[in-house]
C-alpha cells in the first residue's frame, strides 16, 4: 500500500483538499482524483506538453510534477482558463483557435492553451518567433503548428492594440 | 395583416471555398471533449498487457497464479485460457495470446483487470515466464536465406489441406516453408522494349525506414459486455462496420449483437485500420471478469505496439529517350514484414499506382516480397506506401533529366499526363490537374532559376548551402474499390424547425470530415452552419460506411451526403410548389427560406413551411436516406483497373538550407499546389496541407524509429523527433480546382496527398545544395554529413 | 507502489539537513529529473520523500563580494529572467535558452541540474567555463558544516557526485569574469532546445589583443561527465586567433575527447562536431 497524504490547494480559483499517494503526479491526481480530464497524458516524460497546467502563474509539465508539491499553490487547468471571467485573454485565445483553424484532432490543444496563454502573460507582444520558441515544448501531429501559430500571434497583436 | 408585408429578397451566398470553423473546436478548446481516455465506466476494471522480454523464443511456461491472488485483481488470461482464439490479421497469422513462442519485442503473453492501473501492473509484474531463446532474424535478407529459422513454422493440415485456415480453426496460418509473407507482381507493356527504345538507363537501390504515426492520444479501448450477452466496445477505430465483422468472427459471435461506439480520436493517421492484439484481449478479459475492461497504453506500449509505416529497400531501373520521353521502370522491393502480417504488407497496391502511373510510362514491371522478421510489423499510414513508392521514382526523374541534360522541370512536364489519358494500370484521368501543379510550383516557387543558381554555388566557398527540391505525387482522390463496396449511406432528417440532423457512416478523425459534409449538406439545402447536428459515431445507428482511408471521406461520403440532401430538397420543394401553385423549378432554398429562384423573393421560411408539412391530416417529416457507391471498379487479377472515382495529383517545391560543417539540414520553404477538384473548407484544406507537410518533414528529416535486432531503441519523444514549431518551414500553398465531375461540388480527396512527396523533394533539393545524392532516409544530420564525407555506403540490393 | 514510507517538506535547512542526517532520503526539488526515472524504474525512491522546494536558504540570486551566489532551487527559468545573471553571465542565459522547454524550465532547478549530474548538461557546461564552485552544507552532531568544491571536481560519474547522502547543494558560487571577460556555448542540434545534446561546447576567457587568456574549455557529451578540456585550454592560452591557430586548436579538441557511439550519435560524428563548432566558435570570437 503506497503512502498517502493529504494536500490542500487552490484549483481553478476553489480550495479544496485532496489525499494522493506520494509518488503520484499532478497529472494523475486531475485525471484520477480530482476527476478533471481536460488535461492529457501524451507521455508522462514531459516531452510533448498535453499536459500542461500553470502553477503560481507559471506553465509546468503537470506529468512531472508531483502532486504534494501542489500543496499550497494555485493551480489553474483548461477548465479554469475556459471558466475565468476575467481573462479576457482567455476569451480572445478561444476565439482565435476557433477562427484561424488551429484545432484538428484537439488533443494538444488544452495543452496548447495553457502555454500560449502564460506565453502572452509573459509576453504579452511577442512576434512570431518568439511564439515558435514559446510552444516548442507542445507537440501537434495533426495540424503543422501553423495555425496554433497564426492564432496567438492574432492575440498577441490585438493586444498591442494593432 | 391589414398593412401589406414587406418583400424580402435573400442574396445568394454560397458556402464552398469558404472558412468554415470546425464544429468540435469550442468544446476541444475547453478541454470538455471525452476521448477514450476519459471516458469511465461505472464498475470498469483496468486491462493491462505482459508483453514479451525476448525478441523471438520458446514459451517454455507461464505462471500466473501469484498474479491472480494479488487482491484486487479481478482476471488473468494467457492463450491457455482462451483456447478458442482465432488469429487475427490481414494474413490471419496473428494469435492476440502468444502460445508457443514470441516472435516480436511486444508480443502479448498475458493480462490482467485489476481495480486500478497501479494493482493492474503490480500484478504484470508477478507473472512469471520462462523463455527458450530463438534465433533472431531483424533482416530481411537474412529471412531469404536458405536455411534461416521460420518465423511462422506451423505446418498445412497433414493431409497438405487448408482445412484448418476454416472458420473456428486454432492455428495462427501460414505453414508455408518459407519466410515469404506475400507477394505482388505487375506489369504492363514490354520492359525489355522499354528498356531497348532507352538512351539512358539507370539503376539505384533506396532504402525507406520505419517511421510510427505518434498520435497524440495514445490507443485504448473499453469492452463491456451487456446482461444478454451483447458486446458493446468504445473504440476508435476508423473502420467501425469492417470491424464489428471482423470482430464477430474473431470473437465467433453474431455481428448483430456487436455494437462499437467511437468516441473522439486522438488522431489516426492510418494507424487505426487493422485489429491489434490488444483490443481482442480486452474482450477476453471484460469477458472472464464479468465487469467493463478499459485498457488503455501507455507513450512506450504504444511506440512498441503500434504499427510502423512499411521500410521498404527498393531498387529502380528507368529508362528515358534523350528527347525526355520516359520510356519504363523496373521496380523490385523487398518488405520487412515483422513478425506478423498487417496492411504494411499491402502497400504495393498503392505503390504499383505510382510506379505505373505517376508520369506517361509505357513500360512497367513491379515485384514485391514481404519477408517475415522478428521486426515490429508495418500497418497504413497516412501515404500507405505512396512516399517509399515516390521518393524513388522523383529522385529517378531528377536524375534521369540530367542525363539528358534536360532541365527537371520541363522533364517533368513532357511527362505529365492530362485530362482524358488512361494509364497502363488502367486508371481513367477524368479531372486532371497534373500540369497546372507543376507550372503553379514552378513560377512561385522560382524553381529553375534557383536550382541553377545553387548549382553554380556548389563549389564556392562558403558552409551553408542552399538547395531547390521538386517532386510530384499522384494518389487517389475519390476512394479506392478495394472491399466489395466503397460506399457511404446517409440518413437525413429535419426538424419542425429547419435543424438538420445528418447521420453518416463516416468517422470523424480530426480531419473536419463533420465539418465539411453539414457544410455541403447546407449548400444543397440553403441552411446556416449552425442548423446541423451530425452523428457519425455508433453503428447502432448510422448506415454503413467502409471508413476512413485512402482519403475518401470529402469525396464519398460528400457524395453520400448530398444525395440525401437533394433528396429532401425535392419532397421540400414539391410541397412548396403545391402550397404557391408554381412549377418546383421555379423554386429555390436559401438562407433558411424557400425563394423565387428567378428574383431570391422569399416565399415562406423553411421552419414554417416543414411545419405545415408535419402537423396536417397527412402529415409528412422530411426524412432521406442515400447510399452512394462510387462508379469505380475493383481491379482484376493483374491488378488493372479504373481502381478510383476520381485521382488527385500534388507538386511541391522544398527549399533547404544545408549546413555542411554539421548535415544540419533545416527546411526554409514549401511551395504546393494540390489538385484537389474544388476547395470545399478553406480553413480546413489548409490545415490538411499544413499538417501533411509537417509529417512529411518529419519523415524526411528528424523521425527515425531504431531497431536493433528487433529490440526498439527509442520508443519514447525524447529521442523519437517529431518536428516542434520552431522548425517548421514557410509554407506556400496554391490550390488547382480541376472540378471533377463525380466529386461533391467539385472536390476530391486530400488527406494523404501533402505527406506523400517531401521526402523525395527534400532529397531533390539537397542534390541541388551541395551534389551529394541521399538514397536512404532520414537525412538527419549525421547522415548527411558522413554522405558529405563519403563514409556512408550506398544501399544496395537485387532481388534472388 | 513504491517504498516511500515517509514525506517531509522541511521549511528551514536546518529541518532539511536533520532529514538528512538522519539517512535513506530521496531528495525532491522540481521533479523534472525525479518524476521520468522514477517512473521508469531508473531509480528506485529510498525511505523518505523530502520536498524541498520550500527551504529559503536555497532561493535567492545575489552578489556577494567578488561572486554571484545561485541559490540551488533558482530554476532555469529564474536564471534566464534575473537582472544580476543577465548582466553578468549572460552564457549562462543563453545555455538556459536552449534547455528543454519553457515548461521545464520553470520547474526545473540549477541544483537539481547539477544533481542529476547528466554528461550532456547543459546548464553544467557555462558553469564549468565559469569556474562555479558547489556549496554543500551537512549537520554532525547539532553543528552546521559547509564544504565548498569547484564543479570541475564535483562530477565523479554519469548521474554521480561527490554529494554525500548527508550533504544537501545549497548553491553555486560563481566569480564574476574579469574586465574583458568572454564566454561562449554552443548546442549542437535541429531544434532550438528540447533535444538532448549530441554534443556542447563552453569557452570562456579573457580576451586581449586578439588572443584569449586564462582559458576555460568544457565539453558536454562527450565523456561520462561533462569535463574540462585541459590540452585545448593549453593549445589556446595565449594563442593570437587567425585561421592557422585555430585550425591548431580544433584539431587538439578533436583528439582531447573520447566519445563514445550511442544511439544519438556515433563517436566519430562527435569528434568531427567538436572540431568543426570548436573552430567555428573560435572564429567567432576572432571577428568579435
Amino acid at each position: 500500500m503506497s503512502l498517502m497524504h493529504d494536500i490542500a490547494f487552490t484549483l481553478n480559483g476553489v480550495k479544496r483538499g485532496a489525499t494522493v499517494r506520494v509518488d503520484m503526479s499532478a497529472l494523475d491526481m486531475l485525471r484520477e482524483v480530482v476527476g478533471l480530464t481536460g488535461t492529457k497524458y501524451g507521455c508522462g516524460e514531459g516531452e510533448c506538453g498535453a499536459c500542461t497546467i500553470q502553477v503560481d502563474g507559471l506553465s509546468i509539465n503537470s506529468c512531472l510534477m508531483f502532486a504534494v508539491d501542489c500543496h499550497g499553490r494555485e493551480v489553474v487547468t483548461i477548465e479554469g482558463l475556459a471558466d475565468d471571467p476575467a481573462s479576457g485573454r482567455a476569451a480572445a485565445l478561444r476565439d482565435a483557435f476557433v477562427e484561424h483553424g488551429a484545432v484538428q484532432c484537439g488533443f494538444c490543444t488544452p495543452g496548447m492553451m495553457m502555454q500560449a496563454s502564460h506565453l502572452l502573460d509573459k509576453h504579452p507582444h511577442a512576434d512570431e518567433a518568439g511564439i515558435k520558441r514559446g510552444i516548442e515544448g507542445n507537440i501537434c501531429r495533426c495540424t503543422g503548428y501553423k495555425k496554433i501559430v497564426d492564432a496567438i500571434v492574432d492575440v498577441s497583436k490585438q493586444e498591442r492594440g494593432a | 395583416m391589414g398593412v401589406a408585408e414587406k418583400i424580402r429578397f435573400i442574396q445568394r451566398d454560397s458556402l464552398i471555398g469558404k472558412r468554415i470553423v470546425k464544429m468540435d473546436a469550442p468544446e476541444k478548446i475547453e478541454g470538455k471533449t471525452r476521448y477514450i481516455h476519459d471516458i469511465s465506466l461505472p464498475g470498469q476494471l483496468h486491462g493491462k498487457i505482459l508483453r514479451s522480454a525476448r525478441v523471438h523464443a520458446r514459451i517454455k511456461s507461464i505462471d500466473v497464479s501469484a498474479a491472480r491472488a494479488l487482491p484486487g485483481v479481478h482476471a488473468v488470461i494467457t492463450a491457455a485460457d482462451v483456447p478458442d482464439q482465432r488469429p487475427i490479421g490481414v494474413a490471419r497469422d496473428h494469435l492476440p495470446l502468444k502460445s508457443d513462442k514470441v516472435r516480436s519485442q511486444r508480443d502479448e503473453i498475458a493480462a490482467v483487470a485489476a481495480d486500478s492501473e497501479e494493482i493492474a501492473n503490480q500484478a504484470l509484474k508477478l507473472i512469471k515466464v520462462e523463455y527458450e531463446d530463438l534465433p533472431i532474424l531483424s533482416d530481411p535478407r537474412d529471412a531469404l536465406k536458405r536455411g534461416a529459422v521460420l518465423i511462422h513454422p506451423e505446418p498445412h493440415g497433414a493431409d497438405g489441406s487448408d482445412e484448418h485456415l476454416k472458420k473456428g480453426a486454432p492455428v495462427a496460418f501460414t505453414g508455408k516453408p518459407d519466410n515469404i509473407a506475400m507477394r505482388f507482381d505487375y506489369a504492363h507493356g514490354d520492359v525489355a522494349q522499354g528498356e531497348a527504345e532507352s538512351d539512358v538507363v539507370i539503376e539505384d537501390t533506396f532504402q525507406l525506414h520505419y517511421v510510427t504515426h505518434c498520435c497524440m492520444g495514445v490507443s485504448g479501448i473499453i469492452a463491456e459486455f451487456d446482461a444478454s450477452g451483447n458486446l458493446l466496445m468504445y473504440s476508435n477505430t476508423q473502420v467501425p462496420f469492417l470491424h464489428k465483422r471482423e470482430f464477430a468472427d474473431y470473437l465467433n459471435m453474431d455481428p448483430a449483437r456487436i455494437r462499437i461506439i467511437q468516441p473522439p480520436i486522438g488522431g489516426g493517421f492510418g494507424s487505426k485500420l487493422d485489429i491489434y492484439p490488444f483490443e481482442v484481449i480486452c474482450v477476453f478479459l471484460a469477458r472472464a471478469a464479468k465487469r467493463p475492461v478499459k485498457l488503455l497504453f501507455t507513450r512506450e506500449e504504444e511506440f512498441l505496439a503500434s504499427p510502423t509505416r512499411q521500410p521498404v529497400l527498393l531498387t529502380l531501373r528507368s529508362g528515358c529517350k534523350k528527347d525526355g520521353t520516359l520510356t519504363f521502370r523496373q521496380v523490385n522491393t523487398l518488405h520487412d514484414n515483422g513478425a506478423y502480417t498487417s496492411w504494411g504488407a499491402t502497400t504495393p497496391f498503392v505503390m504499383m499506382q505510382t510506379f505505373s502511373s505517376l508520369y506517361r510510362v509505357p513500360h512497367c514491371d513491379y515485384h514485391t516480397v514481404a519477408v517475415y522478421t522478428n521486426n515490429p510489423y508495418a500497418g497504413s499510414f497516412r501515404g500507405y506506401g505512396n512516399l517509399q513508392a515516390t521518393f524513388a521514382i522523383e529522385q529517378h526523374m531528377d536524375m534521369l533529366a540530367e542525363a539528358i541534360g534536360m532541365d527537371p522541370f520541363d522533364f517533368r512536364l513532357k511527362n505529365a499526363q492530362e485530362a482524358g489519358e488512361v494509364t497502363g494500370q488502367g486508371m481513367s484521368f477524368k479531372s486532371c490537374g497534373f500540369k497546372e501543379c507543376l507550372n503553379t510550383v514552378a513560377i512561385r516557387s522560382e524553381y529553375q532559376n534557383k536550382r541553377k543558381a545553387n548549382q553554380a554555388r556548389q563549389k564556392a566557398p562558403g558552409v551553408i548551402k542552399r538547395g531547390i527540391g521538386m517532386a510530384s505525387m499522384l494518389h487517389v482522390g475519390g476512394g479506392a474499390k478495394i472491399y466489395p463496396s466503397d460506399g457511404c449511406g446517409t440518413i437525413l432528417k429535419l426538424d419542425d424547425f429547419a435543424n438538420v440532423t445528418l447521420i453518416t457512416g463516416a468517422s470523424e478523425i480530426g480531419q473536419g470530415s463533420e465539418t465539411v459534409l453539414s457544410q455541403l449538406v447546407c449548400e444543397e439545402l440553403g441552411l446556416p452552419m449552425s442548423a446541423l447536428t451530425v452523428v457519425n459515431n455508433d453503428t447502432a445507428i448510422t448506415p454503413w460506411d467502409v471508413g476512413v482511408h485512402a482519403s475518401r471521406t470529402t469525396f464519398i461520403a460528400g457524395n453520400s451526403a448530398i444525395g440525401a440532401a437533394k433528396k429532401a430538397k425535392v419532397k421540400i420543394l414539391a410541397a412548396a410548389a403545391k402550397k404557391f401553385e408554381c412549377p418546383e423549378a421555379d423554386l429555390d432554398l436559401r438562407g433558411g427560406w424557400v425563394i423565387k429562384a428567378a428574383t431570391g423573393e422569399a416565399l415562406i421560411d423553411l421552419p414554417r413551411l416543414l411545419r405545415s408539412l408535419h402537423f396536417t391530416d397527412k402529415a409528412e417529416l422530411v426524412m432521406t436516406t442515400f447510399y452512394y457507391e462510387p462508379p469505380s471498379v475493383h481491379q482484376d487479377k493483374a491488378y488493372k483497373g479504373d481502381v478510383s472515382a476520381a485521382y488527385a495529383w500534388a507538386t511541391q517545391a522544398v527549399e533547404v538550407e544545408v549546413d555542411t560543417e554539421t548535415g544540419i539540414v533545416r527546411m526554409l520553404k514549401v511551395t504546393c499546389a494540390h489538385d484537389v477538384g474544388r476547395v470545399l473548407n478553406r480553413l480546413g484544406i489548409e490545415g490538411q496541407i499544413e499538417g501533411g507537410v509537417v509529417m512529411g518533414q518529419g519523415y524526411a528529416l528528424t523521425e527515425n524509429l531504431m531497431i536493433e535486432n528487433g529490440v526498439m531503441k527509442n520508443p519514447n519523444f525524447r529521442d523519437y523527433k517529431l518536428v516542434t514549431a520552431p522548425e517548421i518551414p514557410e509554407m506556400d500553398i496554391s490550390f488547382i480546382e480541376s472540378m471533377d465531375g463525380e466529386g461533391p461540388q467539385g472536390a476530391k480527396g486530400v488527406g494523404e496527398a501533402p505527406a506523400i512527396c517531401i521526402a523525395a523533394a527534400t532529397a531533390n533539393a539537397i542534390y541541388n545544395a551541395t551534389g551529394v545524392r541521399m538514397y536512404g532516409l532520414p537525412f538527419t544530420p549525421e547522415r548527411i554529413y558522413r554522405a558529405l564525407h563519403g563514409k556512408s555506403e550506398k544501399p544496395s540490393w537485387k532481388p534472388l | 507502489m513504491t517504498d516511500i514510507q515517509k514525506y517531509f517538506a522541511p521549511t528551514s535547512l536546518d529541518q532539511a539537513l536533520d532529514c538528512l542526517r538522519d539517512g535513506d532520503v530521496t531528495i525532491l526539488a522540481g521533479g523534472t529529473d525525479l518524476m521520468p526515472q522514477s517512473q521508469a524504474g531508473k531509480l528506485r525512491f529510498k525511505r523518505t520523500l523530502m520536498n524541498i522546494r520550500r527551504v529559503p536558504e536555497l532561493i535567492g540570486v545575489a552578489r556577494q563580494g567578488g561572486d554571484i551566489c545561485i541559490g540551488a532551487l533558482t530554476t532555469v527559468t529564474e536564471l534566464m529572467d534575473n537582472a544580476l545573471v543577465q548582466r553578468h553571465l549572460p552564457v549562462l542565459v543563453d545555455a538556459c535558452d536552449h534547455f528543454a522547454s519553457d515548461q521545464i524550465r520553470n520547474s526545473a532547478t540549477l541544483g537539481g541540474n547539477i544533481c542529476n549530474a547528466s554528461p550532456a548538461g547543459d546548464t553544467l557546461i557555462p558553469l564549468l567555463v565559469l569556474d562555479a564552485r558547489v556549496e554543500l552544507a551537512s549537520k554532525n552532531k547539532g553543528r552546521l558544516n559547509w564544504r565548498s568544491l569547484p564543479l570541475a571536481e564535483f562530477f565523479t560519474g554519469p548521474g554521480k557526485t561527490r554529494r554525500a547522502p548527508n550533504e544537501l547543494l545549497v548553491g553555486v558560487r560563481i566569480p564574476l569574469p574579469e574586465p574583458g571577460g568572454v564566454a561562449y556555448f554552443h548546442k549542437f542540434g535541429t531544434r532550438p532546445a528540447l533535444d538532448i545534446s549530441t554534443i556542447s561546447i563552453g569557452i570562456a576567457g579573457t580576451l586581449r589583443r586578439g588572443a584569449l587568456f586564462n582559458v576555460r574549455v568544457a565539453f558536454g557529451a562527450v565523456a561520462p561527465t561533462v569535463v574540462r578540456a585541459p590540452r585545448t585550454e593549453q593549445a589556446l592560452e595565449g594563442q593570437r586567433l587567425d585561421p592557422h591557430s585555430i585550425a591548431q586548436v580544433a584539431e587538439v579538441a578533436r583528439d582531447e575527447v573520447t566519445p563514445i557511439d550511442d544511439l544519438r550519435a556515433s563517436a566519430w560524428y562527435r569528434k568531427e562536431l567538436i572540431h568543426n563548432m570548436t573552430k567555428r566558435m573560435l572564429d567567432h570570437v576572432a571577428h568579435a
